[in-house]
């Protein structure tokens, strides 16, 4: 028998989130697991499922940046950027939030058991406003979104591919007049072609953890003195990648490649550039992405 | 009542068991059997002996013929016993002399008396060699037959040929050595640079390779060229590989040329297709490889358990087959390089092809490569489509016979070191990466770093051993760590 606390809350009675209230279409009821205390004005951080580890890195760093500034990060724990999100915030002893498309009690994706036990047992919350059991289902997701937004201040995107999931996360918000905030990525790459055509279309680009700080500051999820007098001591606040002169790095952080790729570029012996990469990824510089190439990742 | 004995053989496995043919002819009903558990083949030799020696003007004895193939218990195949069956029958009737039946007989009968070849006639003169007999066979093999040295071999074209005894003793030059570089040259390769210092580095140490990377990305055409860097076949490995190919009735020519074998078998391959099987057991693609190249294209799409069934070739250089009616071994030594798509659709990390497929998916075509195959790969490598661009403009790319050099030393280098006993795990490795204080600490952040597990490690001092013995060093220093590091198997 599970041991986890279930809460029901319904519009209009006391405990209802009154940000996800003034939204322009607020579920009725929503069901619950965990500490209905967690439902303050978040932060969401969302993301493709299919997410590179320059999107997850992303995601990490501003999750474990909102932690340390106390502002909740709420998501949909889906696999890829999502989940990182709810990881690194749990890492971090934030509080985060989980927005399911299905019953707040079912398991789903089974990638994220782990980390919606954890919310459940208090570290946070699952809701949803899908009763109890219901299955996942394809229709879900995008009403689901809708939390996501409402529950939420700003709403940032870290990678995102065109069509993605996530404009419809960020429509949602613009509707309830919340904040969209997005990471640039690479021009070439079509797995980051969503964030830029949402820059594009007026989202706050976001490429440093002092960038979050500030939007987190003007849309009121935090004081602007605690982004002055505290933000030195955060954890990420060091500069996301430091600079350098070495041409093989400067071309991996500019996009990933695979080592024959990288061979064409600069004039080099394929042993040496090997060596390089190699030694590149030993200092944790650059990272090998699943699928062969290397790339950006977050200072380790 | 007469009666006569001629030598012949019968193919296990990739060697030629020596089988008596008794010839019995003696009065009563006209009949012809043969005993001695043969299959429909050897059965079927009572209607082409019968027309053979009526075609070539013989008489076929009005009386009882029975033929006994010797042991019996043996299950024999195929139809080399025509010519012995039919040598046995003329001399038990005295119409080719005695002295005819002491050569060890293999031959299938054409109707019309001519004397045709069957598949393992090197296994055959091997057998023959080993029981100083002479060996007879048709005209048409005889180029085959001789790379087995001290052979009296002793051709027909018909059976006619026999009517005044064996014939002289025929020459068989045994094959010239080809010059190597005979088949795709890596120069064909344009750019590619890691992945063709990723084969050069398997050649040297006898590695096996993955390459993973998106459709026309070149994999196949780089692993096609691995047998043309590694060292020319020994005469003694062409005639082991040669064997198997003569058994598998392929053509022996090329791999008694020097030419290594390059099997790509496709991916629908059965389990007794890949290691060996059926009935009679057939040699597989893993030992018609054998001192060659194997390459497992879309290597996930093969079956477990094909995949599975490779765990034996792979440890021990040779597969056991076991079967009702006995064990068979069949060898099969090969360097293994195999190729699979980043993700079932193929896309996942292209630039400019987005990938379709569910992240889920994607892990489970990843572990759909069992663990044992795992293990026996060394060096897994990324390779990419090239800038149309570099295929367009003329340029240098090094040519297989310079590679195939270095190869060549960085194997003498470490045949010095360790003899015929290749230092390949344990502490024998160790200590043959003579590790200073530099480079061990080196190992030990790559581990840390790439979270390797204990098999990992190993597998990175073999690999920086081998890129080690390529540079001319004796000691393995941080690198060739560094350098093995790029190699190691995708997580």
């Amino acid at each position: 028998m599970s041991t986890d606390v279930r809460f029901v809350l319904r519009r209009g009675e006391h405990g209802y989130p009154a940000h996800l209230e003034l939204t322009p279409r607020p579920p009725r009821v929503l069901y619950g697991l965990g500490d209905p205390g967690a439902l303050r004005p978040a932060l969401a951080i969302i993301g493709s499922r299919k997410a590179t580890p320059y999107g997850l890195d992303c995601a990490t760093t501003f999750a474990r940046c909102a932690a340390d500034a106390g502002v909740p990060v709420v998501s949909g724990a889906a696999m890829g950027c999502d989940l990182a999100a709810h990881r690194a915030t749990l890492d971090a002893n934030g509080t985060t939030v989980a927005v399911l498309g299905c019953g707040a009690d079912i398991d789903y994706p089974a990638r994220a058991r782990d980390v919606l036990a954890t919310l459940r047992e208090g570290k946070g919350a699952v809701v949803s406003e899908f009763p109890w059991g219901m299955p996942p289902a394809r229709g879900h997701f995008p009403a689901r979104n809708r939390i996501i937004a409402g529950l939420a201040y700003a709403v940032l995107v870290v990678e995102a591919a065109l069509p993605s999931g996530t404009f419809s996360t960020a429509d949602h918000a613009l509707e309830a007049g919340r904040d969209v905030l997005a990471v640039p990525g690479s021009v070439f790459f079509h797995g980051s072609a969503g964030c830029n055509r949402l820059i594009r279309q007026g989202a706050a680009p976001i490429s440093c953890v002092e960038d979050l700080l500030d939007s987190l500051a003007g849309c009121g999820l935090i004081e602007m003195a605690l982004r002055r007098g505290e933000g030195q001591g955060m954890s990420g606040l060091t500069p996301l990648s430091p600079a350098s002169s070495d041409p093989v790095l400067c071309a991996l952080l500019a996009q990933p490649m695979s080592p024959d790729t990288l061979a064409t570029a600069p004039s080099m012996d394929a042993r040496e550039l090997l060596r390089t990469v190699a030694a590149l990824e030993a200092e944790g510089r650059v990272a090998r992405y699943p699928d062969g190439r290397y790339g950006p990742c977050a200072p380790r | 009542m007469t009666q006569a004995v001629v030598a012949s053989s019968t193919i296990v496995g990739v060697e030629a068991i020596a089988v008596e043919v008794q010839v019995d002819v003696s009065a009563g009903l006209p009949a012809f059997t043969i005993v001695g558990l043969g299959d429909t083949a050897v059965l079927e030799a009572r209607d082409r002996v019968r027309a053979a020696m009526r075609a070539c003007g013989y008489d076929f004895p009005n009386a009882r013929v029975t033929v006994n193939l010797a042991p019996a218990p043996v299950r024999k195949h195929g139809t080399g016993f025509d010519l012995p069956i039919a040598l046995g029958v003329l001399a038990a009737t005295g119409q080719v002399p005695r002295a005819a039946t002491e050569a060890v007989a293999v031959g299938e009968l054409a109707l019309d008396g001519g004397v045709r070849p069957v598949p393992g006639l090197l296994a055959h003169a091997i057998a023959a060699q080993r029981a100083g007999r002479p060996l007879l066979i048709a005209t048409e093999a005889l180029p085959v037959v001789g790379a087995v040295p001290n052979v009296s071999t002793r051709a027909v074209a018909t059976l006619s040929a026999l009517r005044h005894g064996l014939p002289d003793e025929s020459s068989a030059d045994a094959p010239c050595m080809r010059d190597a570089g005979a088949g795709p040259d890596l120069a064909e390769v344009r750019g590619q640079p890691a992945a063709k210092r990723a084969l050069e580095i398997a050649a040297s140490g006898g590695l096996g390779v993955l390459f993973v990377g998106p459709p026309g990305a070149g994999k196949t055409m780089l692993a096609r060229r691995l047998p043309g860097i590694l060292p020319p076949l020994t005469a003694e490995e062409a005639l082991q590989t040669a064997v198997v190919h003569s058994v598998a009735g392929l053509d022996v020519e090329p791999v008694l040329a020097g030419e290594r074998p390059f099997r790509a078998p496709h991916h629908t391959a059965s389990t007794a297709g890949l290691v060996g099987g059926g009935s009679p057991p057939r040699p597989g693609e893993a030992s018609l490889a054998h001192n060659g190249v194997l390459f497992l294209d879309e290597v996930p799409e093969f079956s477990p358990a094909a995949l599975q069934a490779l765990r034996q070739p792979l440890e021990d250089g040779f597969l056991t087959l076991v079967r009702a009616e006995g064990r068979v071994r069949y060898p099969a030594r090969f360097a293994l390089v195999a190729a699979m798509n980043p993700c079932p659709c193929g896309f996942l990390g292209d630039l400019q092809r987005p990938c379709t497929c569910p992240p889920a998916l994607v892990d489970r075509y990843r572990t759909r490569i069992g663990g044992p195959l795992m293990d026996r790969i060394d060096m897994t490598l990324r390779v990419d489509r090239i800038d149309p661009r570099c295929l367009l403009t003329g340029g240098s790319d090094e040519p297989s016979v310079a590679v195939r050099r270095r190869v060549a030393e960085a194997r003498d280098r470490a045949h010095a070191r360790e003899g015929d006993s290749a230092a390949t795990s344990g502490a024998a490795l160790l200590r043959a990466c003579a590790l200073d204080t530099t480079s061990r600490r080196a190992v030990e952040r790559a581990a840390r770093a790439h979270r390797l597990s204990g098999r990992g490690v190993t597998r990175l001092l073999r690999v920086a051993r081998t890129i080690a013995d390529l540079d001319g060093s004796d000691a393995v220093t941080a690198r060739h760590i560094l350098e093995a590091s790029c190699y190691r198997a995708f997580s």
